[in-house]
């Protein structure tokens, strides 16, 4: 498989967590409620959350395949910036998804719960 | 699904796999109306019966895609004709962040279409694949199909 299929697999992958996730689904889920909030600035925050959650879903599956990974690690599998990972993994370890484990060139090394 | 549909030299035609979601009260009755009809459209075409359109979930069209069709088609009735009142409403709002969604993982997102046609309209229906087709022959094969064996 080339790597640049292997890559657009591993998106749509993601893409498709993405849409199982309670989050996503939940402010969809939203759009059929009359709301305060004006379209536009629902479908930006929809947006912001669908591109967060596939970035997020990216992280959780790199994390599935290689068990235990650094955020440079992890930067090279899913080509997100260091600075994008490091945020969502404090989401992510927040909501208790992922936990560290242990240390790697005195990087963190985390893994999913 | 997805088979290999070059044949032995590679060099027939392209002939593509578009899985078309039809709605049961609505588009499905159009596409039997228009066998009945004797209307004549492309063989690409693999109808899924679901209840409604709004009962469409994303991922299954972004599976669809992942398995190696090359175009997806949602058909529901048209806007007010819902049996189930806001269904294609749904839908047609869900449906903008499918596009974005295929658009984002980089595939075209003239392979994902939605349309409406309802019971009466199988002369639309053989239009839309003859249409759908011709579209996704010229966008070529999605970049997920298995030109080996079959999946």
């Amino acid at each position: 498989m080339s790597e640049k299929r292997e890559k657009m697999k591993r998106k749509t992958d993601a893409t498709i967590d993405a849409f199982k996730s309670q989050r996503l689904r939940w402010v969809m889920g939203r759009s059929q409620i009359k709301m305060e909030v004006e379209e536009e600035k629902y479908k930006k925050a929809v947006d912001a959350i669908m591109h967060d959650e596939v970035e997020r879903s990216l992280i959780t599956g790199a994390l599935k395949e290689k068990s235990a990974l650094t955020v440079e690690e992890l930067s090279k599998m899913t080509d997100l910036q260091p600075s994008v990972i490091v945020q969502h993994i404090i989401a992510l370890r927040r909501n208790g998804v992922i936990a560290e484990a242990g240390e790697k060139n005195r990087q963190f090394l985390y893994k999913l719960v | 699904m997805a088979k290999d549909v070059f044949g032995e030299k590679g060099q027939q035609e392209f002939e593509p796999v578009i899985v078309a979601y039809c709605c049961n009260w609505c588009s499905y009755a159009g596409a039997d109306l228009a066998g009945t009809s004797r209307f004549e459209y492309p063989t690409n075409i693999r109808i899924i019966r679901v209840m409604c359109t709004g009962r469409m979930d994303p991922t299954l069209v972004l599976e669809a895609l992942n398995m190696g069709a090359d175009g997806v088609i949602i058909a529901g009735c048209h806007p007010g004709d819902c049996h189930y009142q806001k269904g294609n409403y749904i839908m047609e709002k869900r449906f903008e962040y499918i596009k974005k969604a295929v658009q984002s993982i980089g595939i075209e997102p003239e392979r994902v279409r939605l349309e409406w046609v309802s019971a009466s309209e199988g002369g639309k229906w053989a239009a839309l694949v003859r249409e759908m087709t011709e579209q996704v022959k010229a966008l070529g094969p999605s970049p997920f199909r298995v030109t080996g064996n079959s999946k």
